[in-house]
């Protein structure tokens, strides 16, 4: 591949992003507060793809680039790097989660019982149209319960491994800057099972639904059910100079466990990502469960999964192909030219 | 919150405190607490790690952004840590903390972490009050 350099476009590259700009007008505060308010879920997919948490930021990037989510996400990634690490918190436990949303579609009666929290899943998906003729649409309100949820619940393959369905794993003893980091260390294969859990909690929503797509309608080895799914609020556990921890504040997580038969025993796929997002899990978890023995080149083999849901990289290989090729295309035509000519020479017959 | 309420309590509900209320209540404690040290008032991440239910590894989950401040007077620290990008609030939380480890305006600290624990605490009810309306009372035909 090569490039040229040219020159000349100075002005035009200026006045096509105030183009872009022109569109969205004047940024202000309001213009990110709103779209914080009104656009959570599309906050949480930006924040987590970005693996950044912070939904003014992400309401901001979504608001400065007219909601192109690539760039929203993009910039957000920038963004990060000028920050310093201040520490790494306490692994989230998943029965320290602040749960709002856990639903079984493997198991009916599970301890803690099923709790739908905020969905639309049963709902119709209906347009309401007359808000555009003046009339808003005011959902009505929860009706809350005499008594609260439990604001924790137990696991369900904690439940599953007492009765003999499942091998609970060994818990691992890394904690802080010992436990392996994609955004310090390079992505090798086979990757460490950390790296593949904090590649698909930061893979890009779309990439991972249509790998994970494949897997569901047959291209993988093994079908998903949905043993646990969470929507949770989780616990930024820190330290005091004194060394006595305590949450900084909480985080928007969600998680998901699909499970699948695998001889006598049920095999377990397990993702989680910033912010709530089911349909990320749930497909990335797919891809987890699937992955043990894909067939190289396959959706569901991990180098060709983690590769291919990085959005930021993607993306960038994607619109880099806009750029000027004027070399390595002219070089194409120079070999086709040259093939043709040499075609026509041989099909002149011999004097 | 609890009447003995220890000093990871106390530092959890500062940090989730609103951010209007504990700035102006700080206030009120820099006069008392006269000449201070500013250690660090900065913007940050924290990498948040989680646990893998399947395989069991810890992994990260991703960065979040935290404002922190560490304050000292006659060497005793006091620490803020806040979830979001607003370096007052988090030095508000490092002033109150400071004020209860020098025993400055002892009992209005306690008063304010005491309201303050309980509106989260009603937050926390509502929400929660709210999540069981959405339980299945499953029946099976």
């Amino acid at each position: 591949m090569a490039y040229v350099a040219t020159r000349g476009g100075e002005r035009a590259i200026e006045q096509s992003e105030r183009l872009f700009r022109a569109e969205l007008g004047q940024i202000d505060a309001a213009r990110v507060a709103e779209v914080k308010q009104a656009l959570p879920y599309l906050v949480d997919r930006v924040m987590g793809e970005a693996s950044l948490y912070d939904e003014d930021l992400a309401a901001l990037a979504l608001a400065q680039t007219g909601g192109e989510l690539y760039e929203a996400v993009l910039v957000l990634r920038a963004w990060r790097t000028t920050q310093p690490r201040l520490t790494v918190a306490a692994p989230i436990e998943q029965d320290d989660l602040f749960t709002h949303r856990r639903i079984s579609a493997a198991f009916k009666d599970i301890p803690g019982g099923q709790v739908l929290g905020p969905t639309l899943d049963y709902s119709h998906r209906v347009l309401a149209t007359d808000v555009l003729t003046g009339t808003p649409y005011d959902p009505p309100a929860v009706e809350p319960a005499a008594d609260p949820a439990p604001a924790h619940q137990p696991s369900v393959s904690a439940w599953q491994a007492a009765n003999d369905l499942v091998d609970l794993p060994k818990p691992d003893a890394a904690t802080g800057e010992a436990i392996p980091d994609l955004t310090r260390e390079p992505l090798l294969f086979p990757s460490k099972r950390a790296h593949t859990l904090q590649s698909l909690a930061r893979a890009e929503t779309g990439g991972v639904l249509a790998l994970g797509y494949a897997a569901m309608r047959g291209y993988g080895q093994a079908h998903p059910t949905v043993n646990e799914l969470r929507l949770a609020e989780a616990e930024i556990v820190v330290k005091h100079p004194n060394g006595t921890e305590f949450s900084a504040g909480r985080v928007k997580v969600s998680q998901a466990e699909v499970v699948s038969k695998k001889g006598e025993r049920l095999g377990l796929g397990f993702a989680a990502t910033l912010g709530w997002n089911e349909v990320k899990c749930i497909s990335a978890a797919t891809l987890d469960l699937n992955s043990k023995g894909a067939p190289k080149g396959s959706p569901t083999e991990e180098e060709f999964f983690l590769y291919h849901t990085e959005g930021v990289e993607a993306s960038g290989f994607c619109i880099h192909f806009k750029l000027p090729h004027y070399v390595t295309f002219q070089s194409s035509l120079d070999a086709m030219r040259d093939a043709k000519a040499t075609r026509a020479a041989e099909q002149e017959p011999a004097e | 919150m609890k009447t003995k309420a220890t000093h990871s309590d106390v530092l959890t509900v500062l940090a989730r405190a609103d951010a209007a209320r504990i700035k102006s209540f700080a206030e009120t404690l820099i006069t008392p607490l006269g000449e201070i040290d500013v250690l660090q008032s900065r913007t940050g991440l924290v990498m948040l790690p989680m646990r893998d239910t399947a395989g069991g590894a810890t992994f990260h989950l991703g960065e979040v952004l935290v404002s922190e401040a560490h304050v000292t007077r006659d060497g005793i620290d006091g620490y803020g840590m806040r979830r979001g990008r607003d370096l007052e609030a988090a030095m508000a939380m490092a002033l109150v903390d400071l004020a209860r480890a020098c025993g400055i305006e002892t009992a209005r600290c306690e008063a304010f972490c005491a309201d303050e624990a309980i509106r989260q605490a009603q937050a926390d009810r509502d929400t929660l009050r709210c999540v069981q309306a959405t339980r299945v009372d499953m029946e099976t035909f």
